[in-house]
């Protein structure tokens, strides 16, 4: 091959690459900050599987609807409750009126009316739905006999007075029903467009109709979504931005960073956070760095159920007791962003007043070799064994998820001598082994449904499905308890703090670490809010200016 | 009388001998040894034999040469690259701290950055300590870190953490602290949680701590008595560094090597043994029975592996987290025969048609004596060929599986597991990945070029020739 043929060769890699430039993507998309349109652009790892927002679960159909839709109520840019579509509503412990305004209207010219709200929640709880959401529905009267299929769902506790006056009535006291109300299984749906798709309602962006901030103006599976300014918003003249274009939809987080790097896009780590290999990268780019507390805590939860060896309470407690998390998030995890577990409460949680973890301080035990390895002599008496079996540890299939465990399997088999099997599966497979209890131990999550100490609170009770271990104790049944069925913010904060204890003090979990994330984010896009609940990262309220 | 004739040594002489006719102009070389010639010809392939003796050794007699254990955890030294700074000093273990609160002024929301911004104790790799004034009117403080000089505006670092109460006027770092210089800054925020100040920034010097219990439990010293507060120790030494969870990588190349070498010398030998007897029994069978077997064998070419791989895990109990080489073994033998069958008969249908196999044959030998003398001998150079290519294409078979976990479980390591593991980490520490990447390309490129001399050595048609 001479010099000709690696010429032609070359020339030919060219004009084949600048073809596929022009025929692939069919559409140009714009500047990461776009000043002059008003518009910016994102990456976002996944798209929504549908936005029925009856049937809604994932992260990601939450921020789509968190932009298009509007619930009675919404959080503002402080995370704090703010009039949506109701401007004015009255709460008392057995019922709520929400006053709808006038000015709501749909993206086609119709009014919002109470009457959506009640097609939307019965919905909801119908179970020819099967919404997995349709619990957070239980504050309503009715609303879990009508989801066993006990009532019919027209006999929901929820009523449209006239068009403008929405009345619920409660199953029992709710402490929080302003929260819940934000929520996006609380959205209303209209009927006569629902009923006019013939059951693809929120297969499509042509299938949805807005009342919310944006419009989903293109939707292009597995490809593109676009936001745009929803023009009969009744609060469009404080939302600054024009349009929210996502053209990217990957999980690749190195692809991301380029495309910031060429300000293609706004944000790097806008939902799944960075790396901690692109930490150093970006160190090195120096561009600024934010940090966001996720909400969700991780643990490691044992099998409680009867004939496994997690049963036993010392061995737990000697798990308990050579376990650092300060170790694990400084030496192991090694992002900013986490924090070490030591509670099931995590530290935003507000409390009574202040945060709750601020006046109910968590007291989780100290690294104790020493006392781990006589609860572990102990265990082993109790249970007769004269050597350990080997242990299971279920986990997920993340790349940081390998890490953790093979750390926690050498501090297992340093401290205590005991064989850790790992058991890496895909998350639904996890999920489905987590259920049928095929697990000693389990590195579990939780991330809260809404803004209470609650949606962590009542997971270990015996009832809860999502109580995978099986943990059964009647002292935190009764706190629980106490706590759903009081109004006092005091007395539900003091069960909470109950609970807390006791799950440190019977080693039902250990707290491993709470999740979080650093994104980088391009300094003239301004007022991005990241929630901990809902909507995240929400563009509502964000606007383009120099920094 | 007797007719006596005395004989001694005197009267016989010796007949002439004429050697001349006998002298050859080279010495005889047999089949091996002209093989063997040939081979030690070839340069490339000669230094991939060395290459091959010496990862045997690596691997047999290293682990005993450098007894490091390839799963323990030096958690002091994670992800460092060859030849780092080793150098420790003793120090009290680490006690948690309790942070110092003080009383906000009085007055007007202040945006002025945090005065009086200092360290608190000496700073090490256990924990940076930092405090600063309190500010009026701030709700919380934010605390970056930067590995550069903050310049005006630009940018501060990594996020560390928010302090969210304004008495809280200190924070401890903890988070992965290396021995070098950062640069701290800490700025105010609003009850909102909004930036109110510019930050105020401080250089830190970092040292790397240990303490003595952990120069005890990492055998840098024999007992704590042997070490006061401030001596200064080597940390323990990594010639090719340390994985992300500090492990020393090169006892970890050995272990991996361990499975590597015993996947891709054990499987192939046992498929070659298997397809030197199916196809040699095809091959002299000849006719309807020859057909049958080599139908057959196609139809194991077109069994998916990696399906087999999984099924024969399952068949054999292999629950989640145990170690998944047997199946793999099983799954290449049983897989992977068919080539060298093929291979072999082919060579066995042609020899048996050469004339002095008809020979032999007339003299009366029998089935069993042509097979073991003349037609085994005679295809051995095609079956070493086989062999040395399928071990590097084995060896690979085991890292690619390893690589998409399908392989060893951790914590033990293989060549294919770490290249996974470090592929992550590829941009910041090249070297997890570099070593176990390198030691297969040599591995297989090595095998590959023997087999390529073998080849060329036991082909009879170069014999002789120079």
């Amino acid at each position: 091959m001479g010099l000709g043929a690696v010429v032609a060769f070359v020339g030919l890699l060219f004009v084949l690459g600048w073809l596929a430039g022009k025929t692939g993507g069919g559409e140009v998309a714009g500047d990461g900050v776009d000043e002059q349109a008003g518009s910016i652009t994102l990456a976002y790892p996944f798209e929504p599987p549908q936005l029925d927002s009856t049937r809604a679960t994932d992260v990601s159909s939450s921020f789509v609807l968190g932009h298009v839709m509007e619930g009675l109520l919404r959080l503002d840019e402080h995370g704090a409750i703010a009039p949506g579509v109701a401007e004015r509503w009255e709460i008392d412990p057995h019922q709520a009126v929400f006053h709808l305004r006038a000015t709501a209207l749909w993206s086609d010219g119709k009014p919002v009316t109470a009457q959506d709200f009640v097609f939307g929640w019965r919905k909801v709880v119908d179970p020819a739905t099967a919404s997995e959401y349709a619990f957070i529905m239980y504050a309503v009267k009715n609303a879990e006999a009508i989801s066993k299929g006990e009532m019919p769902p027209d006999t929901l506790g929820v009523r449209a007075l006239d068009d403008h006056t929405l009345q619920v009535e409660f199953q029992q006291p709710v402490a929080y029903f302003d929260k819940l109300a934000t929520f996006k299984t609380y959205y209303p749906i209209r009927q006569d467009f629902y009923e006019s798709r013939s059951g693809r309602y929120g297969a499509d962006a042509e299938d949805l109709v807005f009342n919310g901030p944006f419009t989903l103006a293109r939707w292009v599976h597995g490809a593109r979504l676009r936001f745009e300014k929803n023009q009969t918003y009744w609060n469009r003249d404080t939302i600054r931005l024009n349009a929210v274009d996502i053209p990217y939809i990957t999980t690749d987080s190195a692809a991301v960073m380029n495309l910031y790097k060429d300000d293609k896009v706004a944000m790097v780590g806008a939902s799944l956070g960075l790396d901690p290999e692109q930490l150093k990268e970006v160190l090195v780019q120096r561009w600024p760095m934010e940090r966001f507390n996720e909400g969700a805590i991780f643990f490691l939860e044992f099998n409680h159920r009867d004939g496994r060896l997690t049963e036993n309470l010392h061995l737990r407690k000697a798990i308990q007791l050579v376990f650092d998390p300060g170790e694990l998030v400084n030496q192991v995890i090694k992002l900013p962003g986490y924090l070490p577990g030591q509670s099931l409460f995590p530290v935003w949680l507000r409390g009574a007043d202040g945060l709750f973890r601020q006046e109910y301080p968590a007291s989780p035990p100290k690294l104790d070799v020493a006392a781990a390895r006589e609860h572990l002599e102990l265990a082993r008496k109790e249970l007769g064994l004269e050597t350990w079996p080997p242990i299971s540890l279920l986990c997920d299939d993340r790349p940081l998820t390998s890490r953790i465990t093979e750390y926690l399997q050498a501090r297992l088999k340093e401290e205590l001598g005991l064989e850790v099997r790992i058991d890496r599966q895909i998350f639904k497979q996890r999920l489905a082994k987590m259920t049928a209890g095929e697990f000693d131990i389990v590195m579990a999550g939780w991330s809260p449904d809404f803004d209470d100490p609650m949606t962590f609170g009542d997971l270990f009770a015996s009832w809860n499905l999502n109580n995978r271990g099986r943990y059964e104790g009647a002292e935190l049944d009764r706190q629980v308890r106490i706590a759903m069925g009081s109004l006092d913010p005091k007395t539900r904060m003091d069960a909470f703090g109950k609970v807390q204890s006791l799950l440190i003090d019977e080693a039902v979990i250990v707290p491993m670490y709470e999740r979080g994330q650093v994104f980088v984010r391009n300094p003239q896009l301004q007022g991005v809010v990241r929630r901990v609940v809902g909507t995240d990262p929400d563009f509502t309220h964000a606007y383009l200016g120099s920094p | 009388m007797t007719d006596a004739t005395v004989t001694n040594a005197a009267g016989f002489e010796p007949v002439h001998v004429d050697r001349q006719v006998q002298k050859l102009t080279r010495p005889s070389l047999s089949y091996w040894q002209d093989a063997w010639r040939r081979l030690k010809a070839n340069r490339r392939a000669f230094i991939s034999l060395y290459i091959v003796i010496g990862l045997l050794l690596f691997t047999v007699v290293g682990p005993w040469v450098w007894t490091v254990d390839p799963s323990t955890q030096d958690l002091d030294q994670v992800s460092k690259a060859p030849g780092s700074d080793r150098r420790a000093f003793v120090a009290e273990p680490y006690q948690p701290w309790e942070g110092v609160r003080a009383t906000v002024p009085e007055g007007a929301a202040s945006t002025a950055p945090p005065a009086n911004f200092k360290t608190v104790g000496s700073t090490t790799t256990q924990a940076v300590r930092l405090t600063w004034d309190p500010v009026a009117g701030a709700s919380g403080y934010r605390i970056y870190r930067n590995i550069y000089r903050p310049t005006a505006g630009g940018a501060l670092g990594l996020p560390l953490g928010d302090v969210l109460s304004p008495e809280q006027v200190s924070f401890e770092d903890r988070l992965d602290l290396e021995p070098m210089t950062y640069f701290y800054a800490v700025l105010t925020l609003d009850r909102f949680g909004a930036v109110m100040s510019p930050p105020t920034s401080l250089e830190v010097n970092v040292v790397r701590v240990i303490t003595p219990a952990q120069a005890v439990e990492r055998g840098l010293v024999a007992s704590v008595a042997d070490v006061k507060v401030g001596d200064e120790l080597k940390l323990a030494l990594h010639p090719f560094g340390t994985d992300y969870l500090g492990r020393d990588l090169l006892a970890r190349l050995m272990t991996g090597a361990r499975v590597s070498l015993l996947i891709g010398i054990f499987a192939p030998l046992f498929y070659v043994l298997l397809g030197i007897a199916y196809g040699s029994a095809a091959g002299f069978m000849g006719g309807r029975a020859d057909s049958a077997l080599m139908r057959f064998a196609d139809f194991v070419v077109a069994l998916p592996f990696l399906l087999f791989m999984i099924l024969f895990k399952i068949a054999f109990g292999i629950g989640p987290g145990e170690s998944g080489i047997f199946p793999m073994l099983v799954a290449l033998v049983l897989l992977s025969w068919p080539s060298t069958a093929r291979l072999v008969r082919g060579q066995i249908l042609q020899i048996r048609e050469e004339g002095y196999i008809g020979a032999s044959r007339l003299l009366g030998a029998r089935t069993g004596y042509l097979v073991m003398r003349h037609m085994i001998p005679n295809t051995m150079g095609v079956i070493l060929v086989t062999l040395t290519f399928a071990i590097p294409s084995a060896i690979f078979t085991e890292a690619f599986l390893s690589f998409i976990g399908m392989g060893v479980a951790p914590p033990t390591p293989s060549w294919g597991s770490m290249c996974n593991e470090g592929i992550r980490t590829m941009l910041t520490t090249p070297h997890e990945l570099i070593f176990p990447a390198v030691m297969i390309s040599i591995t297989v490129l090595a095998f590959n070029l023997l087999g390529d001399g073998l080849r060329d050595a036991f082909d009879a048609r170069m014999r002789s020739r120079e």
